[in-house]
């Protein structure tokens, strides 16, 4: 996507910003993310007031590992997941669904900048609320002492967050330019295919966006090239894909 | 000329959407008449470059449209579809579709005002849009369309769900825009609805265009078959009152909060529901609809011929 081609992407995003604050799915996305710090405030109180003490494995379990269990299982596993596939999907297929798409196909933008455009909207959007909120557990989970070591720890995670809102937006963006009804299949992809693969010996696992989110070394670059080509693929498809609506 | 087909087909699947159309449009108002299902939407469709022709060949000034978005700069188009951005003001979504035609937020802002304007919609631009009638949605579908000043105009059923006094003002703005030199392409069900806009006209009816030209041939078909207006009022008992007083209605009937009324001269009919509804004696008339029973009467018995 050359230059000319980045303004009409900056105009889409400015107006799909808007559409997924004030839209039917921010809701959705406010309750995702701000569940875990519901439940970080919840075990806090109950470990200030000492009238609970989790043990696991005879082991007590301390903030700090609260803390890396909320970002690898909570957010890693469910909330960016859940969110790449709800927001991913429905970035054109609400759109084409609603018949609003129209209104954008009949402008003098690429489809392409359509795609890019809201693809960038709801990446600012989803970071937004994910990561101040797995900041905001962090701030509650781990004692003050605690932070300053910890803090490398918690951007490391945030970078993750980040790294796998991108990736599964990506993938969703796709599938929902391909896709009628995309949202069913993303579910059973995360939530059914990502957790059994990753239990399965072999290589299947790595045919899962959680895995390179697992391993973040290698897994960056992997994740940044699914995201690349998911992205392109997405731009192709709508450029080249004919969408009839039913009247 | 400024859209020029040939040859065209489009086939969905193995349904036959159009079929073999080669037609020519310029300046003006161009009526495109025929019942629901002809090939109107596929045909305004393939003009504003949504979809591919299967088959055959489609110009638009000159150029192909499909995989061209830089001709939209020229192109509006009013889809026959009820669908918006509810949460959004009518002054913010026109000034946000303006944008995307390359204006800065000033400029995009006096363009939406001015659309809104032609279409009487100023005073309450800054309402969400999800709070509007029916007609109210249609004149914003028409703004957006008109917000970049366009030389060719495609309007997909711009009149349903408009209420007489509307739909008056919107076929004289229709006619306007035919006499400023743009190329106005406009799709109806309704005969009596195209006339008042245009005299030239492409009739459809499964796919092809089966008669093209001036509108009065096809006149006196339509006048030998009864016509029907649907009418939903406040009060629907006082608005068949007052019509069954004239000689133009043939029979009245009720429906679901709607009057059904059957007349042999539809000119004159209309006249007098349009100034029924201005005069507000018979309560406020919401919307007026006409089932298509009496084109496909008249489609049947032209393709039969």
């Amino acid at each position: 996507m050359n230059g000319p081609a980045l303004k009409p992407a900056a105009r889409i995003f400015e107006l799909a910003l808007g559409q997924m604050l004030w839209g039917r799915r921010a809701l959705f996305m406010a309750v995702v993310a701000g569940a875990p710090v519901v439940l970080a405030l919840i075990l806090r109180l109950t470990f200030a007031s000492g009238s609970a003490v989790f043990i696991v494995n005879g082991n007590r379990v301390d903030t700090e590992s609260i803390f890396t269990t909320a970002v690898s299982v909570l957010y890693l596993r469910f909330i960016v997941p859940a969110l790449g596939v709800y927001y991913g999907t429905s970035l054109i297929a609400d759109e084409i669904e609603d018949k609003t798409i129209t209104y954008l196909f009949v402008r003098p933008i690429s489809r392409g900048a359509i795609v890019l455009g809201k693809y960038l909207a709801y990446l600012v959007c989803a970071n937004a609320v994910v990561l101040p909120s797995a900041a905001i557990v962090f701030a509650i989970a781990v004692p003050v002492a605690g932070m300053g070591r910890l803090l490398e720890m918690l951007l490391q995670e945030l970078g993750r967050a980040a790294l796998g809102l991108a990736a599964y937006g990506a993938l969703f963006t796709l599938a929902g330019v391909s896709f009628k009804r995309p949202l069913v299949g993303g579910l059973i992809f995360v939530f059914g295919w990502e957790q059994m693969a990753l239990v399965l010996p072999g290589y299947l696992r790595r045919l899962t966006v959680a895995y390179y989110l697992q391993t973040p070394e290698t897994g960056v670059f992997v994740l940044l090239a699914v995201v690349v080509a998911a992205i392109g693929a997405s731009i192709w498809t709508i450029e080249h894909r004919e969408y009839v609506l039913q009247q | 000329m400024i859209v020029t087909t040939e040859h065209l087909s489009k086939w969905y699947g193995h349904v036959s959407g159009l079929n073999d159309v080669s037609v020519t449009v310029g300046e003006g108002v161009t009526g495109l008449l025929g019942p629901n299902g002809a090939g109107k939407s596929t045909f305004m469709k393939i003009v504003t470059g949504q979809l591919r022709p299967s088959t055959g060949t489609l110009r638009v000034f000159g150029e192909p449209i499909w995989g061209h978005p830089e001709q939209y700069q020229r192109l509006g188009f009013c889809p026959e579809q009820d669908a918006f951005y509810e949460q959004m003001t009518a002054l913010a979504w026109i000034a946000a579709m303006a944008r995307l035609h390359g204006m800065d937020q000033d400029t995009a802002d006096a363009a939406a005002r001015r659309a809104l304007a032609t279409v009487d919609m100023l005073d309450v631009a800054e309402r969400k849009i999800g709070s509007y009638s029916k007609g109210m949605r249609q004149r914003v579908k028409l703004a957006q369309a008109i917000v970049h000043d366009p030389q060719l105009l495609v309007l997909d059923e711009p009149l349903n769900g408009m209420d007489p006094i509307m739909r008056r003002r919107t076929i004289r703005l229709i006619r306007d825009w035919g006499r400023e030199g743009r190329s106005v392409i406009v799709s109806s069900h309704i005969l009596h609805e195209i006339e008042s806009m245009t005299s030239t006209v492409l009739l459809i009816h499964n796919g092809r265009v089966v008669a093209e030209g001036d509108i009065h041939q096809i006149r006196g078909l339509i006048d030998a078959h009864p016509h029907q207006v649907s009418i939903r009022a406040q009060d629907p008992q006082a608005v068949a009152r007052h019509l069954l007083g004239g000689d133009e209605v043939t029979s009245v009937r009720f429906e679901e909060g709607v009057v059904v009324v059957e007349t042999a001269k539809p000119d004159a009919f209309y006249t007098r529901l349009t100034r029924l509804a201005a005069s507000g004696e018979a309560g406020p008339i919401e919307e007026i609809a006409s089932p298509d029973d009496t084109l496909q009467a008249v489609f049947s018995y032209l393709v039969k011929s």
